[in-house]
């Protein structure tokens, strides 16, 4: 390969401008396209991410269940200093920790009712929570006072309340002993996507009155990670880590507590206290097939765009080696081997292919740029699974990189079909080609 | 001042002294609530739920439970609707198993489950158990509607977990029988009122006298105003039942 073959390929390239500049536009359009669908796949993931670490999950999560009896558990961490110093000394990397009570109760108000997902904070020291949650009405500081709760915008609609109101959570104790505590909403905040449709938020000191706990009881260590990629590591080494200093930790499970605690938590005959280490991704396999979907109708429309892409090339090339059948002939005649004429037409269709996956990706990035910008307002509807208000697509550079790559290789590979047609020509029969 | 003092003092001598029951005879009065309802032996009863709630269709279920003295057993088969027949509830001990015959899988319940979704606690079908569970004290003897009534406040003893840790009963002075009955959860707020309008009696073998029970049972949820559950029972036979009618196997094998 030298640059004569560069120049030649490009020649090539110049001379069919309109054929070449749309099969060019097409690849361009299917990079665009593809670094589209991966920005919104990588936004919905990081939404969840972020929604789902605001709200219910650590990047990791030391939790557990308290079981009284064989049949009466709690999803509870006694003593929970103690295993913080531990967990502490197991991960370093922790960026900062909170201690998040785990409860459910039926929140009642004068019109409506309804099942929420309650999690006891100290909102001082909540500062992804600060920073994640919108409040529309309300003060988040007033819920670091008793008997104080934050909805969201549909819990609020739902229950017809607004900020001042009262609302009775009625929930059995750890012990099974129905109890209620009254609450008065402080603050309003705008919809997290799904999970904010029955996670509500009391103060700490509220949920311990409620399920009458002790003050060294909470129910789980939500840790955040300086590398939340690094979660599962971090899960595995916990776990067993924990074991060793003497804690009795259940085996992994990629579900959520409350799954557990519904299911095998019962059912299983022990009593006492058991830690259970999950990551964020645990927490969520209930909602994954939002992703699963999201990845499926991705791969489905990338699969037909690049069938479009190899059937555009093999006929865009085979056209071309057709009116070029003389040029070949006369190419092979001075001595040209079928090799070069190989690789010179795959030359000239990779050549193609970088330009149009580089535009399509460059397209793709500041497209991406501008739908972020302008703030698309996602409809309520779609908003719930989306986790999203204002559509927002993260573009991550290796993603580029790679579907702009994946075009690439595939125009090159599509092109190796005409290219040896064109190679296996004679050179006799090529020069007398007429058409 | 001194004229205040005396008018009520007056006041009260004409109203009278209340029949105060004393700590004995309350305790005595809710033993005589739990023996009219103690059977001694074997109990089976139809029963019909019927469940009303708030923005949702009014739920009827028909079930058969099962009693057995020796060893506190109870079993609940739901019959119908369709979608519910074969599921049920069993007590092994201190545990409340529930099985569902569409997956097959039992799980373990606490005690103070809510019966099929409804405002009814497995205590509201089981044996009477006042006098184990809490310490009464007399609170006044008042009317209710046609009845005189002893009112007893009752607060559950040190240990024992049940569904309301203080209850209110109303009890008809000349039977013995619970007329209303008000439960409050920890806080103190009232959590639900029943009613107990209808008692009927069925002679028992095993106990040689008659078992009492309330025909008909209303419970109204206190937090949410318009939720409420109507219970009938119907169809009580004393007679023995299988001994090997308190397993899970038993209950299994009737919803194949």
């Amino acid at each position: 390969m030298n640059l004569i073959d560069f120049k030649i390929a490009a020649r090539s390239l110049f001379r069919h401008t309109k054929r070449n500049l749309l099969l060019g536009g097409a690849i361009a359009a299917v990079t665009l396209l593809l670094v589209l669908m991966g920005g919104l796949t990588e936004g919905i993931r990081s939404a969840m991410l972020e929604s789902a670490s605001t709200l219910m999950t650590g990047h990791v999560n030391v939790g557990g269940f308290f079981k009284f009896t064989s049949g009466a558990s709690a999803p509870l961490v006694n003593d929970y200093e103690q295993v913080l110093e531990v967990t502490r000394r197991i991960v370093p990397e922790i960026d900062y920790v909170t201690v998040r009570g785990r409860g459910w109760a039926k929140a009642v108000s004068e019109q409506s009712s309804m099942d929420l997902v309650l999690g006891g904070i100290d909102v001082a020291h909540e500062p992804g929570f600060r920073k994640n949650v919108r409040i529309v009405s309300g003060n988040l500081d007033a819920l670091a006072k008793p008997n104080t709760i934050l909805l969201f915008e549909d819990q609020a609609k739902r229950l017809e309340v607004q900020v001042g109101d009262a609302l009775t959570l009625s929930a059995p104790t750890a012990r099974g002993v129905n109890n209620t505590a009254d609450v008065r909403v402080v603050a309003v905040a705008k919809n997290l996507g799904i999970l904010s449709a029955f996670n509500a938020f009391i103060s700490g000191e509220t949920l311990r009155g409620l399920y009458q706990l002790r003050r060294t009881a909470t129910g789980a260590l939500h840790l955040y990670l300086q590398d939340p990629s690094s979660a599962r590591e971090v899960a595995a080494r916990l776990r067993s880590r924990l074991a060793e200093a003497g804690f009795r930790v259940m085996d992994a499970d990629p579900k959520p507590y409350w799954e557990k605690l519904m299911g095998k938590v019962n059912s299983e005959d022990w009593v006492g206290q058991k830690l259970d280490v999950t990551t964020w991704e645990d927490e969520l396999t209930f909602i994954s097939w939002i992703l699963s979907a999201v990845g499926a109708i991705t791969g489905v429309l990338m699969f037909i765009l690049l069938v479009i892409v190899v059937i555009g090339i093999l006929n865009t090339l085979a056209i071309a080696i057709r009116e070029r059948t003389r040029e070949i002939g006369t190419l092979r005649a001075i001595g040209m081997q079928r090799t070069r004429v190989l690789f010179l037409f795959v030359l000239e269709a990779t050549l193609l292919g970088a330009v149009g996956a580089t535009t399509g990706a460059l397209a793709g990035v500041a497209l991406s740029a501008l739908v972020n910008a302008i703030q698309v307002a996602v409809p309520d509807s779609v908003q719930m699974f989306l986790m999203q208000q204002h559509l927002t697509l993260t573009v991550l550079g290796k993603t580029v990189l790679a579907r702009a790559l994946l075009i690439l290789v595939l125009t090159g590979a599509a092109a190796l079909v005409p290219a040896l047609h064109a190679a296996r020509l004679k050179p006799i029969t090529a020069m007398h080609h007429v058409g | 001042m001194k004229l205040r003092t005396l008018a009520a003092l007056v006041l009260a001598l004409l109203a009278g002294p209340a029949a105060a029951l004393t700590q004995l005879e309350t305790d005595d009065l809710v033993k005589l609530v739990d023996e009219r309802q103690h059977n001694n032996g074997d109990w089976a009863a139809v029963c019909y739920m019927e469940s009303k709630e708030k923005d949702k269709t009014d739920v009827v279920y028909e079930l058969v439970f099962y009693r057995r003295t020796e060893g506190q057993r109870l079993l609940i088969l739901f019959t119908k609707p369709k979608a519910e027949a074969g599921k049920g509830y069993l007590r092994i001990e201190k545990n409340l198993w529930n099985y569902d015959p569409s997956t097959g899988k039992w799980e373990r319940r606490t005690e103070r489950e809510r019966i099929g979704g409804t405002d009814t606690r497995r205590g509201d079908l089981d044996e009477s158990r006042l006098s184990e569970e809490y310490t009464a004290k007399w609170e006044a003897d008042e009317k209710l509607g046609a009845f005189d009534v002893h009112r007893l406040l009752l607060d559950v003893k040190e240990g024992v977990d049940v569904a309301f840790p203080r209850v209110e009963l109303w009890i008809d002075a000349a039977t013995g029988n619970i007329l209303k009955r008000q439960d409050r959860a920890l806080s103190g707020r009232l959590m639900r009122t029943s009613y107990y309008p209808r008692w009927k009696r069925v002679f028992s073998e095993s106990k040689s006298d008659y078992v009492w029970f309330p025909e008909e049972m209303r419970f109204y949820d206190e937090v949410e105003k318009e939720n409420s559950t109507l219970i009938l029972v119907r169809q009580v036979d004393l007679r023995l039942l299988s001994a090997n009618m308190f397993t899970k196997a038993w209950l299994e094998s009737k919803s194949r």
